[in-house]
């Protein structure tokens, strides 16, 4: 009686729900299994215990990896971030045409699909015919081997990211700044307070919860980095990382490992641990928040 | 006097130029792009970096050899069924679930739903590998479905829609309801109109993202029947590519082309959907 009464229901949301549990539930539990099995698709799977973790945390890849991600976070978050809330506030103090024109411009490199942003630059960064290097020749520097120099690509990587996920990031800024009531801005300059007075009293903590989103979605992403040091290194499942795997991320050794090794168990396993990471990392943002927010 | 009438001009003239210089960069790239394909071939690339287009015909002729000479044209179809079919699975499957879970309650409502919220926040990082092998246990390696199928469960696209559709008032579902409408006739006679905004929002969303998805193509589709646009361009790009600069800046052009289109004709509603999924995400 009940069920025939919620049967209609059921029906509109079994296809969604089929297709979810069958290719987003199911591969979670199947994966969490893989992480425990030594599998290379062909065989049957060879349960290992938990070796495959252990293989992982100890190789020296995955350091590298690790490394890497740490110093790519650690600035191009923050620093991703910075760039977006100028632009917002630039953007915002426009008025009509002109602030969607830029607005429209500053977005434009979102719009290119993400592949393409780390095609284009590697032209640009190629050695001694690249923009770049010529545009440095002018100024009488000399060529710059940007992704082939183990102390620099990492910072040509970061450029690339900010240059795309600026104009993302200060969107969903923009959206913030907008919903902040006028008022408030009106009472401060009454109190006499300055333009830099008026954002850092007022308008970073009026974007407080937008911002944590962007931080924790910023980082969440970064944390899963994977086009754009892949096509900037011309990657394959063979050979990849770039030179002395200065630009290896987790991501890449990842796939490297289940597509160049074929080892899918060990796959499996890292990407757990990866999660691990991130949910931690996720953790610790919305801690700080209720941290702060209690102070 | 002067000081308070010169001093605003100083700070609007600076604002005006910092503003200027980064639409520069922003836009330098992608116009840099546009000038390697549209001048002659042969041209020293960016010995003299060249700042504006100089031949028309020869851009044409480079795209007319792209098409016809390598398989470009066919990825170009791939990535565009690919899109197209994303698209309707996303918008149908999405809009069926979202109908019920913001308008109804059923047994089991809250807590379906709370899992799709969950999955919001789990990594493709550990989903990808496992669902490839599910796609490769299922056949579906080097086909259509394989690339589409697995991504048409959109948590996210669920998620917005459901927003949406809580504004659907009540009482005109009670009113049809009255008038003899059958269930699947309230979605498709008053939800669906409702909510147009917010499903072609998401079709432009999803095109961007599946036209740029580059890591799902790259180790589901790996013979070249079934390579997608990002993966031609990769090939393109590869170190062991025999291609010119400038077939190679026509390949990514041509990638960036469609998007670009899009992004001039909906600027107002990709930007606000991606606002959107920040500022209530």
């Amino acid at each position: 009686m009940s069920l025939r009464r919620h049967l209609p229901h059921y029906m509109m949301i079994a296809p969604f729900m089929v297709l979810f549990a069958a290719f987003f539930l199911y591969p979670i539990i199947s994966g969490f299994f893989y992480s425990f099995h030594d599998w290379n698709g062909a065989r049957p799977p060879e349960y290992v215990g938990v070796a495959n973790y252990t293989k992982i945390l100890h190789s020296r890849d995955f350091a590298t990896a690790m490394g890497n991600l740490a110093v790519y976070i650690a600035i191009t978050v923050p620093l991703g971030i910075l760039v977006a809330l100028g632009l917002a506030l630039l953007v915002d103090s426009f008025t009509g045409r002109w602030a969607n024109f830029f607005r429209n411009a500053y977005f434009m490199p979102v719009v290119l699909p993400a592949f393409l942003a780390a095609t284009i630059w590697r032209w640009i960064y190629a050695p001694n015919f690249g923009l770049l290097n010529v545009a440095l020749g002018w100024f009488g520097l000399g060529s710059i081997n940007f992704l082939n120099n183990s102390s620099t690509m990492l910072y040509s990587l970061i450029a690339v990211d900010v240059w795309v996920s600026a104009g993302f990031n200060m969107v969903i800024l923009l959206a913030g700044l907008k919903n902040i009531p006028t008022e408030l801005y009106e009472a401060a300059r009454l109190d006499g307070a300055n333009k830099w007075q008026q954002i850092v009293h007022i308008t970073v903590p009026m974007l407080a919860p937008v911002l944590f989103f962007v931080v924790t979605y910023s980082l969440i992403s970064a944390m899963q980095v994977f086009d754009k040091p892949w096509l900037l290194t011309g990657s394959s499942f063979t050979s990849y990382g770039g030179r002395r795997n200065a630009l290896l991320f987790p991501v890449m050794d990842m796939m490297g490992r289940a597509f160049g090794g074929v080892k899918f168990g060990e796959a499996a396993a890292y990407g757990f641990l990866l999660t691990l990471a991130i949910v931690t990392v996720t953790a610790l943002m919305f801690a700080l928040r209720s941290w702060s927010a209690r102070k | 006097m002067t000081v308070v009438t010169t001093r605003p001009t100083i700070w609007t003239v600076l604002k005006w130029a910092l503003a200027i210089l980064i639409a520069l960069i922003a836009l330098f790239p992608i116009w840099w792009m546009v000038n390697v394909v549209f001048s002659m071939p042969g041209e020293p690339v960016s010995l003299n970096p060249r700042l504006w287009p100089t031949s028309l015909s020869a851009g044409i002729e480079k795209i007319r050899v792209i098409f016809t000479e390598t398989e470009y044209l066919r990825a170009y179809g791939i990535s565009l069924i690919y899109a197209v079919l994303t698209i309707a699975g996303v918008l149908t499957f999405g809009s069926l679930a979202a109908f019920e879970f913001s308008l109804f309650d059923f047994p089991g409502r809250r807590i379906l739903f709370g899992i799709i919220l969950l999955s919001l926040m789990v990594p493709t990082a550990v989903t990808i590998i496992p669902t490839y092998l599910l796609t490769s246990q299922l056949g579906w390696l080097n086909t259509m479905h394989g690339l589409v199928v697995p991504g048409l469960a959109s948590a996210f696209g669920l998620f917005m829609l459901v927003q949406f559709m809580r504004a659907v008032p009540k009482d005109m579902i009670e009113a049809a309801r009255l008038d003899g409408a059958s269930h699947f006739q309230i979605y498709w006679h008053i939800a669906l109109p409702l909510c147009r905004n917010a499903m072609v929002t998401l079709a432009i969303l999803t095109f961007m993202q599946t036209w740029g998805n580059y890591m799902w193509p790259l180790i589901v589709s790996s013979k070249p029947q079934l390579y997608t646009v990002g993966q031609v361009v990769g090939l393109f790009n590869s170190p062991l590519s025999h291609q010119t600069v400038d077939m190679v800046m026509t390949a990514n052009l041509l990638a960036a082309i469609p998007p670009l289109l899009f992004f001039l004709i909906f600027q107002r509603k990709i930007v606000e959907g991606v606002a959107m999924s920040g500022t209530k995400g």
